[in-house]
């Protein structure tokens, strides 16, 4: 049967279910004020956030035309002018890796794939590339919480991809290691159980918290006795397999000792919006939720996949997303490209201004984040990656600056971005990625 | 000269010798002729310093080619798709080209037959659609795999390949959710919580023309099956869309009509399990005849959503086929309880794991029964036990022993519980049936009748559906339909659905009539509705109903190549694609993928300043192919791609393209002249081989979980030429797979 549809969440009926009123929006009707875990805390933690736009933008309508602290937010950037003095707009790297071996023709799936390794993506069954930056972190700074990262997306991931590369270089932007990309999730119903658990009450959840481990260390008893037959390929295979065990045993234990008293929690929502400018907006405030209960400090989110052909229809464009970026060097083309763009920017701002009105320590949770934005693509019609469109907002609590436009010598790797990056978070590592040596942001 | 090349010479010469008499004692090959050609037409590109391609032939023993296998392979791949040698480069005689193919197979063959090697065994675990699938013939319950696992990753073509299937802490976690969800929703939920669940109708579906399979009557609409956790009373609300005007609906479940006047909150109960709820617009005005009912416009806006709230007061966990399905005895006393209990999980933990439970292998189940009857009742036993099955490695995995000894030296027969279960993974996307498992504890089942039997009663239970979902989909590129958006308004919804609809149905057709594979490329019969009719411009189909229609006579659509599904995920977004209809065919039908493009080159057809805009497709690639470097691939792909530009970008006919005549003429490597789609067909099945042998590595590849190597190759032509002795019949291509040697066997590492 074609006609068979998904089930979806009615945004309604989960505003219904917290029996809030209908125009209320959800973070609100979450997170009454004054009950988030993170604000406990006597010393606020940071948090690291990548968003990545595929398809780049209409350059000339995004980088600002002044450079250093006196400059002007450019058309596509225009909505983030509230939050001008928290943001960085980074311009002229590029990611030298996006363009594959020997230079050859660079396509989308490199693109997404060097976002934020810096490294190439591998052709062969097996998909290879590096660990990525929001992974290094949360090795880093994720092992204190329940969910070390959090890793999310929009569109359907694809299942075909061509080019003999890996469709996970297309689907998801964080690398565990070179060869573990982990799986980025659409479903804001399947995100909110991973935050909150599977049940309706407190009792409920704490008792499939009790199963799911009992569960667990049975699997890895099965796994121990199995494993003494296996010849030492299937051993690795499994023993892989092991190693997720037991970091999920790690989680649910830390989750488990959480007092829930402190946090209200919502009602799950039902599905996937049919609204794309709502579902966005469900899975930006889930990773808010979750960065303020701290149940992790890394997310990662992929607006949009490469070749995604998404239309937005609260953008005013009806373009489908990678048609339009191909606009053929028609002027009016590029134009619209450059509403799309600024509508991706409005949505980085709904984020951003939920961050910034929200108080974590001393400032808000915003001034206690990084978050970066940008494209692995400059100009879509060519298929080139330099300039790289980038910015950063936040401040690191306290590490980085803002206000500022940032130029740097053309063919600087985005990599010691990266690498800079690492740096503001007290990640000590002398190289990420091609880096050549950290940024000065 | 150094020493040690010296050495080698004398050695490389005494190989030559060696093999030449070996060769000459069988008396069946002349060797020479091969060293000749391979001189005349290869060597001046495939030496040491010119390097075509990164291959050298010039130092390559051409009287023992076993120990270079894998390049001799690559050349045949190559000579049998008439890549080589190229365009513009002299070119022997088809019948010379021909017996220097044969005869490098020809020993190739007899190497491999006198050296097997079957491949490595990859360990698979269960993917999406395999884990729903089992689910399903587990436990008796649909369950949507994509909310409940990660997307997984492919490889080759297709998301089953071992190597690509990962693992991340979410998979184990989604593992854990979904086990204890699905022992839930088994069994029943005495606790579910009220929760509201929206099923939307699909965006862009155009309802306002009657669905096939929707009541008489009705136009548009949505139907969708729904697990009621309970015997309750649920609300449901059917909303419209636009115009929503106050016409009736017609509301069934499970075909039985619901009274339903109009949109609103409806409360019924409604008993446990899995139902099919269907929702559609009744047309209510009068029509005049047939043509009217299909053409007049809808009287509503089309159906937009179902949302179901409940449940409200529970009566029970009531009856459902999950429930039949599972608890297979009901304990009368509780002295009954730990037997019954006994019997109901290694039932179904045989089933999961795909072989019987030894006898170390039940406690550590009824451990977890145990658990669970302490804290409640002998159901909530069951359902911990049943979570502990769906957690089980066994279970996730398809785990086989491992046999290996120093004397098989690491590559060993499976036993015939492991060999049914790669059966029916490979022909169902599921585990094993109960007959399936008796026949394997007969030990009767690699018996050739037995097997055949049992393939041809595989293929013809419903379950095969999988080999066209999965396979067939993954192979052709048909879910890449999904993900296309032509810059055209005569491209709809509805006809997307229509284009897959056509092309699975033929597949289908041939698997179940199990008629030629040779039928995907010239089908003088189609599939289609009124909706795709019309695209096509036939007349005299009425309605949305898929029928079975004989082609005209002359049709250019017969097959694949007709297809306005193949056509439309190989054209672009605002035009047709030669060069991606080229690639497609010479990789989906010929299995010669045409490299990517070389560093430095651009793809791109625009120009600077837009103006080419006016030019045709043909023209702009004309210039293009004019670069010799884009012109040695170009010059393959094109002339292909060309036949079918009476094509247009959604596969309708069309005369002309920019105001220009469409010119299809092109002329292929080897010389034939093509001149549309008919010609093309032709041309592919002068030399049937070459795409049944493509099916073939595609079925193996798609069995083995594992791509397709140089070694693979004899044990591919053994299949190919078997099934042509029986005209390719599909199931002739299905058995020659099972029975092969890899199929059968599990080598580790330790031959590698």
């Amino acid at each position: 049967m074609r006609f068979l549809s998904g089930k979806y969440l009615s945004r309604r009926a989960l505003i219904r279910g917290a029996g809030a009123a209908l125009s209320l929006p959800l973070l609100e009707s979450m997170f009454p004020a004054g009950r988030a875990w993170a604000q406990s805390n006597a010393v606020p933690k940071v948090r690291a956030g990548f968003i990545y736009v595929p398809h780049g933008v209409t350059m000339a309508r995004w980088t600002p035309a002044q450079n250093g602290r006196d400059f002007e937010l450019s058309e596509i950037l225009a909505p983030l002018e509230p939050l001008k003095q928290k943001i960085n707009v980074i311009s002229d790297l590029t990611h030298p890796q996006a363009y594959g071996p020997g230079g050859a023709t660079a396509h989308h799936n490199r693109s997404s794939a060097v976002f934020l390794s810096g490294a190439m993506a591998q052709a062969g069954s097996e998909a290879r590339l590096g660990t990525t930056v929001d992974q290094v972190i949360a090795q880093a700074i994720g092992q204190d919480t329940p969910l070390p990262s959090l890793e999310l997306m929009i569109n359907e991931g694809s299942l075909s991809c061509g080019d003999g590369l890996s469709c996970a270089y297309r689907n998801t932007l964080s690398w565990q290691s070179a060869t573990s990309p982990l799986p980025m999730e659409r479903n804001p119903q399947v995100v909110f159980e991973r935050l909150f658990g599977d049940g309706s009450t407190d009792e409920e959840r704490a008792a499939r918290r009790a199963q799911a481990l009992s569960l667990l260390d049975a699997v890895s008893d099965q796994i121990a006795t199995l494993e003494r037959q296996l010849p030492a390929t299937d051993r690795e295979r499994l023993d892989l397999f092991l190693t997720d065990v037991r970091e999920i045993e790690r989680r649910i234990e830390r989750a488990g000792s959480r007092s829930s008293d402190d946090l209200d929690i919502p009602t799950r929502p039902a599905g996937i919006p049919e609204d794309i400018d709502e579902h966005i907006k469900l899975m930006m405030d889930l990773q808010i939720l979750a960065w303020q209960a701290d149940i992790t400090r890394v997310t990662t989110f992929q607006l949009a996949s490469e070749l995604s052909n998404t239309v937005y229809p609260a953008s005013g464009v009806s373009d489908a997303f990678h048609i339009l970026s191909h606009h053929s060097h028609i002027e009016e083309n590029k134009q619209r490209f450059a509403v799309l763009n600024r509508y991706h920017i409005g949505l980085l701002t709904y984020l951003l201004e939920k961050l910034d009105s929200l108080p974590d320590g001393d400032g808000s949770l915003l001034d206690n984040s990084v978050v970066l934005y940008g494209s692995g693509m400059s100009d879509g019609n060519e298929h080139n990656h330099s300039p790289l469109p980038l910015l950063l907002a936040g401040h690191a609590g306290g590490s980085l600056e803002g206000g500022r436009h940032l130029r740097h010598d053309p063919d600087t790797s985005m990599s010691d971005l990266l690498l800079a990056l690492l740096h503001k978070l007290d990640i000590e590592q002398p190289n990420f990625g091609d880096s050549a040596g950290a940024l000065s942001v | 000269m150094s020493r040690a090349l010296v050495l080698s010479v004398i050695v490389g010469c005494a190989a030559i010798g060696a093999a030449a008499v070996w060769y000459t004692e069988r008396g069946a090959v002349d060797t020479n002729q091969v060293a000749t050609v391979v001189g005349e037409y290869c060597l001046d590109c495939h030496n040491g310093i010119d390097f075509a391609g990164s291959l050298r032939l010039d130092d390559k023993d051409m009287l023992d080619i076993g120990e270079d296998a894998e390049i001799w392979e690559h050349v045949v791949r190559k000579l049998k798709t008439g890549m080589m040698p190229p365009a513009g480069e002299p070119r022997p005689e088809r019948t010379t080209l021909d017996g220097l193919t044969a005869n490098l197979e020809q020993r190739l063959d007899r190497f491999a037959a006198d050296n097997p090697r079957p491949g490595p065994t990859v360990l698979r675990r269960l993917n999406r659609t395999e884990y729903a699938n089992v689910i399903r013939d587990l436990v008796d319950l649909r369950v949507d795999a994509s909310t409940l696992l990660p997307l997984d990753d492919s490889s080759e073509g297709f998301d089953n390949i071992g190597s690509a299937l990962g693992v991340s802490p979410s998979l184990v976690e989604s593992y854990v959710s979904a086990a204890m969800k699905i022992s839930r929703w088994a069994l029943g939920d005495s606790t579910a919580p009220r929760t509201q669940v929206a099923y939307a109708a699909p965006q862009g579906l155009d309802q306002s023309r009657h669905f096939d399979g929707f009541p008489i009557g009705t136009r548009g609409g949505m139907s969708f099956e729904h697990l009621f956790p309970l015997d309750a009373e649920y609300e449901i609300q059917i909303r419209r869309g636009f115009g929503r005007g106050s016409g009736r609906i017609d509301f069934t479940i499970d075909g039985e009509p619901i009274e339903a006047e109009g949109i609103g909150n409806l409360r019924i109960p409604i008993t446990a399990g899995p139902h099919t709820l269907t929702v559609a617009n009744v047309d209510t005005r009068r029509s005049a005849g047939v043509d009217d009912i299909y053409s007049a416009p809808p009287p509503t806006g089309g159906i937009q959503l179902v949302e179901i709230d409940g449940p409200f007061n529970a009566a029970g966990v009531g009856d459902t086929p999950s429930r039949q399905r599972v608890l297979i005895c009901e304990p009368t006393s509780s002295e009954d309880e730990n037997d019954c209990a006994r019997e109901v999980i290694s039932t179904i933990a045989s089933r999961a794991f795909r072989r019987p439970l030894e006898a170390e292998d039940l406690p550590p189940l009824v451990s977890f029964y145990d658990a669970g009857r302490a804290e409640g009742d002998f159901e909530s036993g069951i359902q911990r036990a049943l979570a502990r099955i769906l957690v089980d490695p066994r279970f996730i995995y398809r785990i086989e022993r491992d046999r290996t000894t120093p004397e098989n030296g690491g590559a060993h027969s499976i036993d015939d519980y492991e060999f049914a279960t790669r059966l029916s993974f490979f022909i169902w996307s599921s585990i094993p049936d109960d007959e399936l498992l008796s026949i394997a504890a007969s030990g009767l089942l690699r018996d050739p009748e037995v097997l055949k039997r049992q393939v041809e009663r595989m293929l013809a239970d419903s379950k095969s559906v999988a080999l066209v979902d999965n396979f067939a989909s993954q192979w052709l590129f048909l879910r890449e339909l999904e993900s296309v958006t032509p810059d055209t308004e005569a491209f709809t919804e509805n006809l997307r659905q229509a284009m897959a609809s056509e092309s699975e149905q033929l597949f289908d057709t041939i698997m179940r009539e199990d008629l030629s594979i040779l039928r995907l490329l010239d089908s003088e019969y189609s599939f289609v509705n009124e909706e795709l009719a019309n695209h096509y411009g036939y007349a005299g189909v009425r309605g949305s109903h898929f029928r079975r229609i004989d082609l005209p006579d002359g049709s250019q659509r017969q097959g694949l190549l007709g297809h306005a599904s193949i056509l439309t995920v190989t054209s672009v977004t605002n035009r047709t694609s030669p060069v991606l209809r080229g690639s497609w065919i010479l990789e989906t039908l010929l299995g010669s993928p045409a490299p990517t493009p070389p560093p430095d080159v651009e793809t791109t057809l625009e120009g600077d300043d837009g103006a080419t805009v006016a030019m045709t497709v043909r023209e702009r690639l004309e210039a293009h192919r004019a670069n010799p470097v884009c012109a040695s691939c170009h010059a393959i792909m094109d002339p292909i791609g060309f036949s079918l530009e009476n094509f247009d970008l959604i596969g309708a006919w069309r005369d002309t393209d920019g105001g220009q005549p469409i010119d299809t003429q092109g002329v292929l490597t080897d010389g034939t002249v093509l001149n549309g789609p008919a010609a093309l067909r032709e041309a592919l099945l002068a030399r049937p081989e070459a795409f049944v042998t493509t099916a073939t590595e595609k079925l193996l590849t798609y069995a083995l979980g594992r791509g397709i190597e140089y070694y693979d190759m004899p044990a591919i032509r053994a299949i190919v030429s078997q099934a042509a002795t029986e005209d390719f019949r599909f199931s002739a291509l299905i058995l020659g797979v099972v029975e092969s040697e890899a199929f059968g066997t599990r080598a580790t590492g330790a031959i590698e």
